[in-house]
């Protein structure tokens, strides 16, 4: 019997032979997850503390660090491809934490057409993207980064800004000019005081401290919103929003998925940092998904919309609780208020069809693992080892 | 605030069956997490779906108000509103469901909670737990604003009763030992003196219930 345990593969990789040992990724992680060992002088990734952010592939001058996410590769071929269906040489790469809806983007640059790009994180932007999209033809780059206190890997939007700070200067000796613009960017919590009906929910589980509710009033200091949205989702009177996150918005947005996959099919509600899709490709024709700035945005009135609409199974992907970017808090939750929903779908039924699970990307194929298990057991077809 | 929780969707169900069209009215009361807008679209979409499973169709409509106990607010606000349906369910503690009842009586109200207690929700955990037992004589000015009579499985007034370990209860090794937390409670307040007072047995009659008061 073969009982041999296959590692599974690990989505960021230290390359020994191409490395010099320079300790700048170990100096610029922000989680400590790469050091230098003191004996041998080695790099080492420890994969378990990894957030996938980037910075270190982004940053490695031999180019040693490999990620199997937005690698340059598949980025050039996407920026290629785009520029034609978008018919524009302006290039915005945004950060998916803060970047608001394409109308949002227009306004906040003031420019009308564009090729979007959505990466977590601009600060996993090699530089050797920004070159390739000027030789391809783009004229102007927009970045748009957290503001520093909102990025959700510590350094990565400070990181993002000295590079292209930097990178600016040699541009413009070589006669680009400055080709790229950079601006800063925060979705926050809105409330509706008329709808309010005074509970104090969002005081009860804002991981931030951010709500106050004093003499009856409900209010929000914005300076502490880091936007996951947990207060939202549980606001029993629809008083609170959170920007590009609404509820009409994504309701809109799981109308028209349900309709456009073939039944019986899967709707995904995942953490944006739990799962990185792929920038082209799918997961085939049965399944959809719609990723959210964290678990704690998951409504649960969305997942029985989608239901309604007709979908035959709705997966929830978190990040484990210890790598959650909202205070270790919004992983939790979610879990809980689906665990709370599954059973009483399970009075109706329907138990089955609704499923949890905690995911990194640290190791890709977990999530394709989940993704092939749950829809197997409610009989949909999913591609296999479509990441 | 007051505990209550969702009944079986079947049992639901099957008391909405009769009534061709129905008002789920959410409560912004004292209810925890308020049984408000949120929980009654939440009730009727998992309703809409468990009617689909029984091949049969739902007319509901939704709404909600604060303090479906106070009968002049329901009076004006779901007596309109609930014009025209048959059935209202209600997502109110049973005092509102019976408020609701008696203001509209022409219409037939259902109760779509099971009412617990009165009690407060613990920080973590997301668990409640009970907290007064409304005895009618408090007595929390003596025992460190912690109740006996609610959270003591067998509401001592006299002590713990010896069963305790490691400062949980014997019934339920998940609770707290109520006399456990007065203890010390009373030490942190350097006030363990008042345990020292024997205590009469709990009058009964505090109030007669039913319980009728004036205002």
């Amino acid at each position: 019997m073969d009982t041999a345990v296959t590692q599974p593969e690990a989505g960021v990789k230290i390359n020994e032979d191409f490395c010099s040992r320079c300790s700048i990724c170990s100096s610029l992680c922000p989680f400590e997850a790469i050091s230098k060992e003191p004996e041998t002088g080695k790099i080492v990734l420890q994969i378990e503390k990894c957030q996938v952010c980037g910075l270190c592939y982004s940053t490695c001058p031999a180019m040693a660090i490999s990620s199997v996410y937005y690698d340059p590769a598949s980025l050039t071929a996407y920026l290629k491809k785009a520029k034609q269906t978008y018919g524009s040489d302006s290039l915005v790469i945004m950060c998916k934490g803060s970047a608001p809806d394409m109308v949002g983007v227009e306004k906040l640059f003031g420019i009308s057409k564009f090729v979007p790009l959505s990466v977590p994180c601009v600060g996993r932007m090699p530089e050797e993207v920004y070159l390739r999209a000027l030789t391809m033809g783009i004229r102007d780059i927009y970045v748009l980064a957290c503001d520093d206190d909102y990025c959700r890997f510590d350094k990565g939007s400070a990181v993002a800004g000295r590079k292209i700070m930097a990178f600016n200067q040699l541009l413009k000796q070589l006669g680009y000019g400055e080709a790229i613009t950079l601006k800063r960017n925060s979705l926050k919590v809105r409330v509706d005081k008329d709808k309010c009906i005074s509970c104090g929910n969002c005081v009860f589980y804002c991981p931030y401290h951010a709500a106050k509710l004093l003499n009856g009033s409900p209010s929000f200091d914005l300076g502490l919103c880091r936007g996951c949205g947990l207060c939202v989702s549980l606001c029993p009177a629809f008083a609170l929003e959170l920007e590009n996150w609404e509820r009409e918005r994504i309701s809109s947005l799981i109308a028209g998925l349900s309709s456009g996959m073939k039944n019986p099919g899967v709707l995904i509600f995942h953490c944006q940092w739990a799962v990185l899709p792929p920038i082209a490709g799918d997961f085939g024709s049965h399944v959809r998904s719609i990723e959210l700035p964290c678990a704690a945005r998951v409504d649960m009135l969305h997942v029985l919309e989608a239901f309604q609409s007709g979908v035959a199974g709705v997966l929830v992907a978190a990040c484990p609780e210890e790598d959650c970017k909202q205070e270790k808090k919004g992983s939790k939750e979610a879990q809980h208020q689906v665990s709370i929903l599954k059973e009483k779908l399970s009075q109706i039924g329907l138990g089955d069809r609704l499923h949890f699970c905690y995911v990194a990307p640290r190791y890709p194929e977990t999530f394709t693992a989940e993704l092939e298990k749950f829809s197997q057991g409610i009989g949909v077809e999913v591609r296999k080892g479509g990441r | 605030m007051i505990v209550t929780v969702q009944k079986p969707l079947d049992e639901i169900l099957d008391s909405l069956s009769p009534y061709a069209s129905v008002l789920i009215a959410g409560c912004d009361g004292c209810t925890q997490p308020p049984r408000g807008l949120r929980e009654a679209e939440a009730l009727s979409r998992l309703l809409e779906l468990g009617a689909r499973s029984r091949g049969k169709k739902l007319n509901l409509k939704v709404t909600t108000h604060p303090k479906q106990c106070d009968s002049y607010l329901v009076a004006d606000n779901l007596g309109p509103e609930s014009s025209g349906v048959e059935a209202i369910l209600s997502l109110a503690c049973g005092v509102g469901v019976q408020t609701v009842t008696q203001v509209l009586p022409d219409k037939v109200v259902l109760p779509a909670q099971n009412t617990l207690f009165m009690g407060m929700e613990a920080r973590e955990g997301g668990t409640f737990e009970e907290s007064c037992a409304a005895c009618g004589d408090c007595i929390l000015a003596l025992t460190g604003g912690i109740c006996p009579i609610a959270r003591c499985a067998k509401g001592l007034l006299n002590g713990a009763c010896g069963g305790s370990s490691n400062d949980k209860c014997e019934q339920d090794p998940q609770k707290d030992c109520a006399w456990c937390l007065i203890y010390k409670r009373l030490r942190d307040l350097d006030r363990l003196d008042v345990l020292r007072d024997f205590r009469m047995p709990r009058n009964y009659r505090t109030v007669a219930r039913p319980g009728r008061v004036n205002r």
